[in-house]
């Protein structure tokens, strides 16, 4: 059940150029995959809530990952530790937990946000993890030494060669689909998505993706956030803030 | 004492003024977690159609100062999925009022015949003024013969309380307000969104799929404030006002403006608390006062004046 609260900063740190980590003081109980509508601003203008992924939450509280790219981000990047932001969470349905031993996971950009705390979820229910994170250059590669245990494999990809492989994530992801077809997690760039699912259909093996989208309320209700999706039944709106944002590859891709 | 709050539209009776505005609660189920639904005046659902409809292609959103655009184009399941939504959303105990959306005349009959047994669909909102869609919507709203026409058509279907919801995008709003008091209407409500458009710079492009959309939020209040205020005076029906209500001041400014009651559209997006916060400021406001009821206050700043009948002319002078 969401629930709107009053959080207050613990942490908030600049960990790589633009991108912002957020640690607050309480935990929403939200699982890998779900978001918060974060209030960006207590005045009229910004108007709406900013979507942001739950990066980690527990005991150590709620935290959030991302980049300041437009005013609202911005403005959240003002807050200091000590200063309150009111939260509306868990959001959206999380990405399933399937019974294979192993999933890779497959990063892009800020698109890392979500995937760590699935990360260590994974870890923690006895699975290997091959976390496989692209971006245009290598400092923006930034990865919480934290989850580091927990994962099996760290691949990184950059598209000027600046680290790890030289080219996109997903021929990464190939070499490893070659070794085993195991349940593929994305978030990132749509482009990055699609040539994911469909490398990942080469090898049969099952692909969930985290979308964005413009969202007003964030709970359902103004149907402003919708992707089409393809199912049996033929083409429909789906909304991602409710029924996503984690879809199974093939529903959202063609 | 506890301030009176009651409010009649028509046949149907609230228990206060204040309700969520169609398009922007869902079938209320998305903020029961929120808050208990009972608290409210009423609950006005999603624009129905006859038949299911898909609505736009997405981008449907877009942000903009202290305001919003959407071109969501009327999705909805079709009235007859809408009656099963609208019968479990009346067990919560507050009046239902679907807003009745179509293309054709023909259209807003299909859902009123469908719901008119319908204890659940208390009242209808005829949505006569949608931005978002092609054909119909915003078109039979900007005539006043044809809104004479249709709302005649719909009193003559239903014995239910009948609320003609009007579009700010015309020249004269007390016009199409006059026309449907003269078929029969039992309320008007005021304002649905402002056409308006965003584009975006990086791509060169409008943000939205639809090209252009209908502007809500705090940004269009001054509007909606000035043209509820014109017509309470014009017609003698209840209005009720709407358009960037965020809270009991708000909201406040409507009821001395001359509406009966108000709705919150978009606002509930940033605060799924605020109808009942409204609720709860409109009380205080009154007590503190020494106003024994809601009533009392409904067009109270038309009092001092002498009555304006005409409208404000462009240079702002009367
Ligand atoms: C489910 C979900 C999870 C997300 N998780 C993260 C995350 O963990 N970290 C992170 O850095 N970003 C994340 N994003 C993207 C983030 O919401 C946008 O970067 C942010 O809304 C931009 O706001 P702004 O005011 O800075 O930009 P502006 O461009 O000024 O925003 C204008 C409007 O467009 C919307 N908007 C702009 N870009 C996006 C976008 N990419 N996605 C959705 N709405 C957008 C804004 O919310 C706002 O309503 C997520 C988006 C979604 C939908
Ligand atoms: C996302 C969204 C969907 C809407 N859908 C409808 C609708 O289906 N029928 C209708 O009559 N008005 C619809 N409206 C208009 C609102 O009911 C209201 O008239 C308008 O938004 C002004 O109020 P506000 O500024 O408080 O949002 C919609 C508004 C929004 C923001
Ligand atoms: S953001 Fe309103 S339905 Fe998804």
């Amino acid at each position: 059940m969401p629930q709107m609260k009053v959080m207050y900063i613990k942490e908030h740190t600049l960990v790589a150029p633009d991108i912002r980590r957020m640690v607050l003081d309480d935990s929403i109980y939200a699982r890998p995959g779900q978001f918060v509508q974060i209030s960006v601003s207590p005045t009229l203008d910004p108007f709406l809530r900013r979507p942001l992924s739950v990066h980690d939450d527990g005991e150590g509280g709620l935290v959030l990952l991302y980049r300041a790219s437009g005013r609202g981000t911005r403005l959240l990047a003002e807050k200091k530790p000590g200063d309150s932001v009111d939260i509306l969470g868990p959001l959206g349905n999380g990405f399933p937990v399937t019974d294979a031993p192993a999933a890779i996971l497959v990063a892009g950009g800020i698109g890392v946000a979500p995937l760590c705390y699935l990360a260590r979820t994974l870890c923690e229910a006895g699975k290997q993890v091959i976390f496989l994170f692209g971006a245009q250059k290598a400092d923006q590669l930034y990865i919480p030494k934290a989850i580091t245990p927990f994962l099996t494999v760290l691949e990184t990809a950059t598209d000027d060669g600046s680290a790890g492989h030289h080219g996109p994530v997903t021929e990464v992801l190939e070499q490893f689909l070659q070794k085993g077809a195991v349940p593929v997690y994305g978030c990132g760039p749509e482009g990055m998505l699609r040539a994911m699912v469909r490398v990942a259909a080469q090898y049969y093996a099952q692909t969930y993706v985290s979308l964005e989208a413009r969202m007003a309320c964030g709970v359902g209700a103004c149907l402003g956030c919708v992707v089409e999706t393809f199912q049996n039944s033929g083409e429909a709106y789906q909304r991602v803030c409710v029924d996503g944002p984690v879809f199974s590859g093939e529903e959202v891709f063609r | 004492m506890n301030p009176d709050l009651t409010v009649n539209i028509g046949r149907l009776t609230m228990q206060n003024p204040v309700m969520p505005a169609s398009g922007c609660f869902g079938y209320g189920e998305e903020y029961a977690p929120f808050f208990d639904l009972s608290r409210l005046g009423a609950i006005v659902v999603k624009g129905t159609t006859a038949e299911p409809c898909s609505g736009n292609h997405p981008v449907r959103l877009a942000e903009t100062p202290a305001g919003l655009l959407n071109a969501i184009g009327l999705q909805n399941p079709g009235v007859k999925a809408a009656r099963e939504k609208i019968r479990e959303l009346a067990h919560c105990g507050v009046p239902v009022i679907v807003n009745v959306a179509g293309h054709s005349a023909e259209d807003y009959l299909r859902v009123i015949d469908f719901l008119e047994e319908e204890e659940e669909a208390a009242a209808y909102e005829v949505n006569i003024s949608c931005p978002n869609v092609s054909a119909g919507g915003m078109a039979f709203g900007t005539e006043p013969c044809v809104v004479e026409s249709l709302v005649g058509n719909l009193r003559r279907s239903t014995k239910k309380t009948l609320i003609v919801k009007l579009s700010p995008n015309v020249t004269d709003i007390t016009e199409i307000a006059r026309a449907a008091e003269s078929a029969g209407a039992d309320a008007v409500s005021l304002i649905n969104t402002l056409l308006g458009m965003a584009i975006d710079t990086a791509t060169r492009r409008p943000v939205l799929a639809n090209i252009t959309g209908g502007l809500s939020g705090p940004a269009i209040k001054p509007v909606a404030l000035r043209m509820v205020w014109q017509v309470s005076s014009a017609v003698k029906i209840p209005v009720i006002g709407m358009g960037g209500i965020t809270g009991a001041r708000d909201a406040l400014e409507f009821l001395l403006a001359g509406a009966s009651a108000v709705a919150i559209g978009a606002a509930n997006f940033t605060n799924p608390m605020v109808c009942p916060e409204t609720v709860d400021g409109i009380a205080d406001y009154l007590s503190e006062n020494g106003f024994e009821s809601v009533s009392r206050i409904v067009g109270l700043a038309k009092e001092s004046l002498r009555p304006v009948t005409g409208g404000v002319c462009g240079c702002g002078k009367k």
